[in-house]
């Protein structure tokens, strides 16, 4: 009898706590009974209502109490939201983390800046990786204002686009590049980096290129971080570290990864790419109480290496 | 095959070949307009310093139908969202949720074909826009959902 209406209590709860507002939810979390009895009394039938005052009676207040804090810990599942789930990620740029550090402090950007001489290949994977790689360091000469380096990776946004026959669609954004960088116009810089790469990704996908075009994300993913690693690293703090809490971005590649067509989940880099971003996984999961200057430094060093294993790859 | 027959097949063929141009053209041209009132909304968040992203969320939804987009977001950084839409006389839902489910948006406004928020996310992690569009005359409504930062 009491374990019925122990189940019959618990049913009622969820689904309260589901339907209801943060004030409810707060009732319940509390474990205020008589709070949350009234409340269900406003909304539900007055059979739920007789249940959960015999439950009340009958149960051990402590234990309802957890059951309740138990229902608040389920209160909101994305996997059980009751509509659609959109299921396209916009991947962060660089510069929104970095806008984050500038206010935490003054980077010295110019000594995160790297070489931007990328070697020539014919693997579009490859291709599609540094493209990525090179709009990341955009953002980063941006943010350190460095008006030469800007136009550096302009003239490799134009050959990595040419050797991905996509120059057509690039050298507009390119131009801007080079004509902003002369101006000194930052936040112009900033948007043409950002539009140059939603360009790229947009004529792959219209060329049903979709692999391609994650590639292009996750190489900007990987330059992004392994700055972000590099500044957090330099001058630590929890706050800055913290930055590093994206594991629904890693999850959404190695989803991406694993629903790519065989020859391209079996490309060495790919799979290299996977086993870093499931160590990078483990490590966010892992960072319960907030990240270690150890788990910052192993995530940089884990990026820096499959950056590198783009660039050498054959 | 009579020469009746093989006339009205050719009709028939030609009238579904333009139907089909004529759809594919109208929603492309929805979808667009959708982004472009998001893009209205955002201009006084631009005008107030935000940087707005080039990427954005769009699709087709049945009226009323509610929608949640997973979104990583950074402690430090005040966000902005702005959804759009093709049709009007609707009634929007915007919020944007914690890990928890709480609502942590902080100014919502609705003026015609769009709507916005604003959010301090108090951590750095993944939070949930949840968002409806509902009209009382159209079945499907074309929505686009924008996002800029600053």
């Amino acid at each position: 009898m009491i374990g019925f209406i122990h189940l019959e209590a618990k049913s009622l709860s969820l689904r309260e706590v589901a339907r209801n507002d943060e004030q409810s939810f707060k009732g319940v979390a509390s474990g205020e009974i008589r709070i949350f009895v009234c409340f269900t009394m406003t909304r539900t039938s007055f059979r739920y209502f007789t249940v959960l005052a015999l439950a009340s009676a009958f149960y051990p207040t402590s234990v309802l109490r957890a059951e309740s804090a138990k229902a608040a810990v389920q209160e909101f599942d994305p996997q059980a939201f009751p509509g659609q789930v959109v299921d396209d990620v916009v991947v962060p740029v660089p510069s929104e983390v970095f806008s984050v550090l500038d206010k935490l402090g003054e980077p010295n950007w110019r000594h995160e800046l790297r070489d931007v001489d990328f070697p020539k290949s014919s693997d579009r994977a490859k291709l599609a990786l540094m493209f990525g790689m090179v709009v990341a360091e955009g953002f980063v000469s941006v943010q350190a204002e460095d008006k030469e380096k800007v136009k550096d990776i302009g003239r490799e946004v134009i050959n990595l686009a040419t050797a991905l026959g996509l120059i057509k669609a690039v050298r507009p954004h390119a131009q801007a590049i080079l004509d902003a960088a002369d101006k000194e116009h930052w936040s112009a810089i900033r948007k043409e980096f950002d539009q140059t790469q939603k360009t790229v990704r947009d004529s792959m996908e219209q060329m049903k290129d979709l692999d391609l075009s994650q590639c292009v994300s996750m190489g900007g993913w990987l330059r992004g971080t392994a700055s972000v690693t590099s500044v957090v690293g330099k001058n630590f703090s929890a706050d800055r570290a913290e930055l590093l809490n994206q594991p629904m971005l890693v999850e959404h590649f190695l989803v991406t990864i694993n629903k790519m067509g065989s020859s391209m989940k079996e490309h060495a880099i790919i799979a290299d790419i996977a086993k870093g971003l499931t160590g990078i996984l483990a490590k966010m999961e892992g960072a319960v109480d907030g990240f270690t200057k150890e788990s910052v430094s192993e995530i940089g060093k884990t990026c820096d290496g499959l950056l590198g294993t783009i660039k050498a790859a054959k | 095959m009579s020469f009746y027959t093989r006339f009205l097949r050719r009709c028939s063929a030609t009238l579904i070949l333009v139907a089909l141009c004529f759809t594919a053209t109208r929603s492309h041209a929805t979808v667009d307009d959708a982004h472009g009132f998001a893009m209205e909304a955002a201009m006084p968040f631009v005008e107030q310093g935000f940087i707005v992203r080039e990427d954005y969320w769009n699709g087709e939804v049945k009226s009323g139908q509610k929608l949640m987009i997973k979104h990583q977001m950074f402690k430090g950084n005040e966000y902005a969202f702005w959804l759009g839409t093709a049709n009007d006389g609707v009634t929007f839902e915007l919020k944007v949720l914690d890990e928890k489910g709480k609502e942590i948006t902080i100014d919502s406004k609705t003026s015609g074909m769009f709507a916005s928020v604003r959010v301090n996310p108090p951590k750095t992690g993944t939070y949930s826009i949840v968002f409806s569009v509902t009209s009382k005359k159209e079945v499907g409504l074309f929505w686009a959902l924008a996002y800029g930062y600053r």
